[in-house]
C-alpha cells in the first residue's frame, strides 16, 4: 500500500484538480466553455510536457500533430459516412487514426531530427509544421487549402443529437480524460527507466550515453508518446467539438507558443505543472481580454517573460523544491 | 586474456594527433594509472576506450569483444564506467536518482527492478559516505561530494572496469587518501579493474597503482610497475623539461 501510494500518489492532486475544473464547468452558470478552454490547455500541456518537459527539446513543428490528429478524426468520419457507416465505431476508428497519423509522423521526423542536438532540432522542426501545411494545400491532399467541413457527415453517423451533445460537452469530456491519461502516462514514465532516461539526457546528454543510456531511443519513445497525446487533442478538440479543418488553423504555430508557455510556467518536466501552467494561463489571458479587450497580449507577454526567467523552473518546480523531504512531497511531482 | 586491449591506437584532430599509436593492456581487477602532463593525451584516450571518440586507427577489444566502433552507450553495460575530469551529475535530479541510473544501465541494467535499483544506489552511497544527501539534489553538491557522487554512480553500474578522470585533482589531501582507500578496497572485492589518469604522479597514484603508464605527447613513454617509473630517468624528463643525463 505504502509503495502504491508513493508510486501513484502523485497522480491524486492532479486528478482532483481536474474534478474540480470540471465540476465549476458543470455547476457554475456560463462556466462551460471557461472551463473547456482550460481543459484544452491542460490537456495539450501535459501532451507536450512528456516531450519538452521529460527531454529538455524544443519542437517549435509540435502543433502539427494536433493537425495531423485532426485530419485523421475528420477523414474518418467524412469518408465513414460516405461509406453509409454509421455509430460510434466511427469514432473509435476516427481515435485510431488521429493516433497513428502522428505516431507516423513523428517516427518520420524523429528518426531524422533527434539524432540533432538541442537547438538544431529546435531548428529542424520549425520547418516541419510550416512544410507539412504547404504540403496539404499545395498538393490538394485532403481536399488542399479549401479544408473539410464534415458537419452534415457527423449528423449522419451520430444522430443530430449525439452530434449537438458531442460538440456541447462530450468532446470536453473527452479532452479531459485525454488530459488525465496523458498525466498517468507521463507519471509512469517517470517512475521507470525511462524517466530516468530522460532525465538524464536532459541534465547531460553525454554523460548519459557514456552512463548506457541510448539517448535517441529515449527521445523517440518521448516524442512519439507525446505526439500521440497531441494527435488525441486535436481529433477532439478541433475536429469532435467543431467538426471542419482548415489548414491555416490546425498547423497554426501560435499553439506551439501556448504549449511552450504553459510548460515552462508550470514547470517543465513535473507532472502537476502543465495543469498549473495550463490555470494561470488560461485563466489570466480570459480575464485579461474581458478587463482590456485588445490590450491583452501587450501586458500578458512581458508578465510571462517576467515569471519564466524569474522563476526558470516553473511554479511547481519551486513547490517541489519546497516541499523537499516534508511528509506532503510524496504527493507531488 | 586480458579484460582492455588496446592495439595501436591512434587519434588526431585535424592535424594534431592527440593519442599516437598506443597499445596497452589491463587485466581483470588491475589497478593502473596513467600520467603524463596537461594536454599529453589522457582524457583523449579514455574518450576512446568509453567511445566518446572513434580512433582513426587501431582496435579496441573489451571482455574478448571488438568494441573500436561501439557507441558509448553499447559499452557501458558490458562493464565500462567511468568518472570525468569535471563531474558531471545530473544536477536536478536527487543523488540517490544519479546513482540509480548507473544501476539502471550498467552490466545488471536488464535484470534489476527500479526499485531494486534504488536500493543499489543506497548501498554505494553509503560506501561513499554520500548516504546522508541522498535526497538532496545532485547540483547542490560540494564539488567533493561531486566527485565522490560520480565513483558511487560509476560503481552502480556494476562494472569490470572504472576508468577515472583526474579523480583526485582538486581535493585535500586528507579526502584523498579516504578515496584512494575506498576505491582499493571496492576494487578488491568486486574485482574491478581501475585507470585512474593524473597530470603528476603523487601519492595518491602511488598508492593506487599497481602499474604505471606514462604519456607524453599523445604517445606511451613507459609502461612498467610503479616503482619503475618512479625512477625512470624520462619520466623525470617529462616532468622537468630538460634531458635526463646519459
Ligand atoms: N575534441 C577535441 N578537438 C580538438 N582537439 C582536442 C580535442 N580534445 C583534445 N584535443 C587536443 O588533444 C590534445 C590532448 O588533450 P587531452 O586528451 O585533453 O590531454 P590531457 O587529458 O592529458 O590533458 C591536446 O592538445 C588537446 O588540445
Ligand atoms: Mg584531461
Amino acid at each position: 500500500m505504502g509503495k502504491r501510494l508513493s508510486t501513484y500518489g502523485p497522480f491524486i492532486p492532479v486528478l482532483a484538480l481536474y474534478v474540480i475544473i470540471f465540476l465549476v464547468g458543470k455547476g457554475v452558470q456560463g462556466m462551460w466553455q471557461v472551463m473547456a478552454m482550460l481543459t484544452f490547455y491542460c490537456a495539450l500541456g501535459q501532451a507536450f510536457n512528456i516531450f519538452l518537459g521529460m527531454t529538455g527539446y524544443v519542437d517549435f513543428g509540435y502543433v502539427a500533430f494536433l493537425g495531423v490528429g485532426t485530419y485523421g478524426m475528420a477523414l474518418s468520419i467524412t469518408y465513414l459516412a460516405h461509406q453509409g457507416m454509421t455509430g460510434p465505431a466511427v469514432i473509435i476508428i476516427g481515435f485510431l487514426l488521429a493516433l497513428i497519423f502522428p505516431a507516423l509522423l513523428s517516427m518520420a521526423v524523429g528518426a531524422v531530427a533527434l539524432r540533432l542536438r538541442g537547438a538544431y532540432f529546435a531548428i529542424a522542426t520549425i520547418g516541419v509544421n510550416e512544410g507539412f501545411r504547404y504540403l496539404i494545400e499545395g498538393a490538394k491532399i485532403w481536399n488542399g487549402s479549401e479544408g473539410m467541413i464534415f458537419t452534415s457527415e457527423l449528423n449522419q453517423v451520430l444522430g443530430r443529437d449525439t452530434a449537438s451533445g458531442l460538440s456541447t460537452f462530450w468532446a470536453d469530456v473527452y479532452l479531459f480524460i485525454i488530459a488525465a491519461l496523458a498525466a498517468l502516462v507521463t507519471l509512469h514514465f517517470m517512475r521507470s527507466r525511462i524517466g530516468y532516461a530522460l532525465t538524464a539526457l536532459r541534465e547531460d546528454e553525454d554523460a548519459a550515453k557514456v552512463m548506457g543510456i541510448n539517448v535517441t531511443k529515449y527521445k523517440i519513445i518521448a516524442f512519439i508518446t507525446s505526439a500521440c497525446f497531441a494527435g488525441l487533442v486535436g481529433g477532439t478538440s478541433w475536429a469532435l467539438k467543431t467538426p471542419y479543418v482548415f489548414p491555416p488553423e490546425v498547423f497554426e504555430i501560435h499553439y506551439t507558443i501556448e504549449a511552450i508557455i504553459i510548460v515552462l510556467l508550470g514547470g517543465a518536466g513535473t507532472l502537476m505543472g502543465p495543469v498549473i501552467g495550463a490555470l494561470i494561463y488560461g485563466l489570466s489571458k480570459y480575464y485579461l481580454s474581458i478587463i482590456l479587450p485588445g490590450f491583452q497580449l501587450l501586458i500578458f507577454a512581458p508578465i510571462i517573460i517576467v515569471i519564466i526567467i524569474a522563476f526558470p523552473d516553473g511554479v511547481m518546480g519551486v513547490v517541489k523544491q519546497r516541499l523537499r523531504g516534508t511528509s506532503l512531497a510524496r504527493f507531488i511531482e | 586474456m586480458s579484460l582492455l586491449k588496446l592495439e595501436k591506437v591512434t587519434k588526431r584532430f585535424g592535424g594534431l594527433v592527440a593519442v599516437n599509436n598506443v597499445s596497452l593492456e589491463i587485466s581483470e581487477g588491475e589497478r593502473l594509472g596513467i600520467v603524463g602532463p596537461n594536454g599529453s593525451g589522457k582524457t583523449t584516450l579514455f574518450n576512446l576506450i568509453s567511445g566518446v571518440h572513434i580512433p582513426d586507427e587501431g582496435r579496441i577489444t573489451f571482455r574478448g569483444q571488438d568494441i573500436t566502433r561501439f557507441p558509448p552507450y553499447k559499452r557501458a553495460p558490458l562493464g565500462l564506467g567511468r568518472t570525468f575530469q569535471i563531474p558531471r551529475p545530473f544536477a536536478s535530479a536527487t543523488v540517490r536518482e544519479n546513482v540509480a541510473v548507473g544501476a539502471m544501465f550498467g552490466t545488471l541494467g536488464k535484470e534489476l527492478s527500479v526499485n531494486e535499483c534504488l536500493e543499489l544506489a543506497d548501498h554505494y552511497l553509503d560506501f561513499m559516505g554520500l548516504r546522508a544527501h541522498a535526497d538532496k539534489q545532485a547540483g547542490t553538491l560540494t564539488p567533493v561530494e561531486k566527485k565522490l557522487l560520480e565513483i558511487a554512480r560509476a560503481l552502480a553500474m556494476k562494472p569490470r572496469l572504472i576508468l577515472m578522470d583526474e579523480a583526485m585533482a582538486g581535493m585535500h589531501p586528507k579526502d584523498i587518501d579516504k578515496m584512494v582507500r575506498l576505491i582499493q578496497e571496492v576494487s578488491d572485492r568486486e574485482n574491478i579493474a581501475v585507470v585512474a589518469m593524473v597530470e603528476h604522479i603523487m601519492r595518491a597514484v602511488l598508492g593506487l597503482a599497481q602499474r604505471v603508464v606514462v604519456l607524453h605527447q599523445g604517445a606511451k613513454l613507459v609502461d612498467s610497475s610503479t616503482k619503475e617509473a618512479l625512477n625512470d630517468p624520462r619520466v623525470v624528463e617529462v616532468y622537468l623539461g630538460h634531458p635526463p643525463e646519459e
